[in-house]
């Protein structure tokens, strides 16, 4: 039956997407400005760093200090923001829905940048004041975007570069209040860029793309209604609400969490969600997860890219991802 | 049984429902009629518990409708309105599946149980969808889309209908499939259905109980013969109608005298 099917679909889906992911974290993990020998770095890798398998001390510094963890950085922003587009797009009923357009990003940089002048020593407090910035954009845009007759996706992207513009502006100011020798990584890390020292942050950003996926999934059958209208959700029992708020309050986490730590990486949540139900269906029991794991391996191969396209200079991934997403959002938004 | 009690309605200071009286009787179809504005699709949707009350109650099986949860309105109605505009590909039985929503033991996650599937099968078939299961909601045409509304509608189970002007930009063959499969629903379940609509000799065809509503009021209620009288429809729609016999049904049959306002 359809159900079984569905079933079916998913777990094969997501299995080959796990393992698709692993075997990206491992190749990537090789590839770079200073190439890995494979055999060394693959045993290294597996007895989980116990053993350096015959690796120099700065090959095994080079594999454990700064790849991995930045592999693994690279995979959680993507299922973050991956996740947080599908379910914006679900809520919203709107295909471009993503939280760079919609300026969810935006607001989670100004907060990362609040915390980074008046708080710059606690580094818990730019996943928090990205979060609430997230939040607040979030609200501003829903808000901004109803009208009398509803939201239409032309009306949501419009009010989407509304608060992008005036966010920009802010940003523009608060960066007047740094030092000129942090302007320019700043305007690197706001581009999207994964080589910021995360190490503190990286368990953060991981744990809540993993708990925020699960959250999301378990409202997946409430969201496949509310694609459907949100006055036929209500109709049909759905705490239409209730789940608005969870999304808005999740999303933003995931977006505050990713771009504290890597800035604003641009329209994964578009491209990933969209190919996902190109080949799998709208049915968000399948479409979340299968972002969420799809989206990590989109920015892995993306931000291995940027880091080794004009080796041993480094492109920040938020250019990649754009590079390709771009394009899609014309594309969408004719069909739209 | 679903029951308005002198229910009122007011947005901002403008009265869209004056202390309405209603009760959705078991078996039976209940016609609201009235011109734009009277204040029709507001009290289906102040039934349904989404528009709120200025004062009066609603009653879902005796309880005050805003003590139960929407899952458990969504179990005992079913609301079949236009339906919006879908902007991402779903098939005619996820569709009709998303009537089961309500059922489910846990409400966001999980997936359908055998129970589901074969009620959508039922539905679909009584619908005559199910050669169109597969197929996108995009892909159908006006009059199977509306049918797969009602469909997901029937697939609720729910005793109480709420159709607001289902035979809305339907042709004269689907205006009636649409309303015999309600009709059928009331008879064979004892599901009592309300049905907001234009078209008054439909509802005098169908409905047991016909509701003449104008300016938030109800000027009349009771059987098509006895409300679709010439006085009371020029009162409400201000226009001069013959009322006779349907030949065939003998039901009332109301022709508009044209340029006749009266």
């Amino acid at each position: 039956m359809t159900t079984r099917v569905t079933l079916r679909r998913t777990l094969i889906a997501c299995s080959a997407l796990t393992l698709a992911l692993v075997a990206a974290i491992v190749a990537m993990s090789l590839l770079g400005s200073e190439p890995l020998p494979a055999r060394a770095s693959l045993c290294a890798i597996f007895s989980a760093g116990t053993s350096p398998c015959g690796l120099s001390r700065d090959q095994y510094d080079i594999l454990f200090q700064l790849r991995l963890p930045r592999i693994l950085l690279a995979a959680a922003v993507g299922g973050s923001l991956a996740t947080a587009g599908a379910s914006y797009q679900a809520l919203l009923r709107n295909p471009l829905a993503e939280p760079y357009l919609l300026g969810v990003s935006n607001g989670a940089a100004v907060g990362t940048m609040v915390a980074l002048v008046f708080f710059g020593t606690l580094e818990w407090s730019r996943p928090v004041l990205a979060f609430g910035g997230a939040l607040i954009a979030t609200l501003a845009v829903y808000q901004l975007a109803r009208g009398r007759a509803g939201t239409t996706p032309e009306r949501l992207i419009l009010a989407g570069v509304i608060v992008t513009t005036f966010l920009s502006s802010v940003i523009v100011f608060v960066t007047t209040l740094m030092d000129a020798t942090r302007i320019r990584s700043f305007n690197f890390w706001l581009l999207g860029d994964l080589s910021g020292p995360t190490h503190t942050l990286l368990p953060i950003v991981i744990a809540i793309s993993v708990v925020g996926t699960v959250a999301l999934t378990l409202n997946a059958r409430s969201l496949n209604l509310l694609m459907l209208g949100e006055r036929d959700a209500f109709d049909l029992g759905v705490e239409v609400g209730r789940v608005r708020i969870l999304v808005f309050v999740v999303a933003s986490l995931l977006v505050g969490s990713s771009v504290a730590a890597s800035g604003s990486v641009g329209y994964v949540g578009l491209v990933v969600p969209h190919l996902v139900r190109l080949s799998l269906g709208s049915d968000n029991r399948i479409s979340i997860p299968a972002a969420a794991l799809g989206g990590a391996l989109f920015v892995i191969v993306a931000d291995t890219v940027a880091r080794t396209v004009i080796a041993p200079r480094e492109l920040p991934v938020g250019a990649i991802t754009a590079l390709i997403g771009a394009p899609l959002f014309i594309y969408l938004l004719k069909r739209v | 049984m679903l029951e308005a009690r002198d229910v009122t309605i007011k947005y901002d200071e403008r009265v869209a429902v004056a202390n309405v009286s209603l009760r959705l009787a078991a078996g039976e179809i209940t016609a609201i009629i009235g011109p734009n504005g009277a204040g029709k699709s507001t009290l289906l949707r102040a039934l349904n518990g989404q528009v709120r009350r200025s004062s009066g109650a609603v009653l879902l099986d005796g309880e005050p409708i805003e003590k139960l949860s929407r899952r458990a309105i969504g179990r005992r109605i079913a609301v079949v309105a236009q339906e919006a505009e879908l902007r991402f590909p779903v098939t005619v039985l996820e569709f009709v599946l998303g009537g089961r929503f309500a059922w489910a033991s846990n409400a966001g996650w999980g997936w359908e149980t055998e129970k589901d599937l074969s009620v959508a099968g039922a539905v679909l078939r009584e619908t005559e969808l199910t050669d169109l299961s597969g197929r996108l909601m995009n892909e159908l045409s006006g009059g199977e889309r509306q049918r797969a509304v009602l469909a997901r509608a029937l697939a609720t189970e729910a005793a109480h209908l709420l159709l607001d002007e289902p035979t809305a930009n339907l042709d004269l063959s689907h205006q009636s499939t649409l309303l015999s499969l309600v009709r059928n629903r009331c008879d064979q379940h004892q599901a009592a259905a309300l049905v907001v609509t234009h078209d008054i000799n439909l509802a005098a065809q169908f409905a047991d109980q016909i509701v003449l509503m104008k300016h938030g009021q109800v000027l009349d209620a009771g059987p098509p013969q006895a409300v679709l009288t010439p006085e009371l429809l020029r009162e409400v729609f201000e226009i001069t109608v013959l009322v006779d016999a349907h030949p065939v049904t003998s039901a009332p049959r109301v022709t508009p005298v044209h340029g006749r306002r009266s």
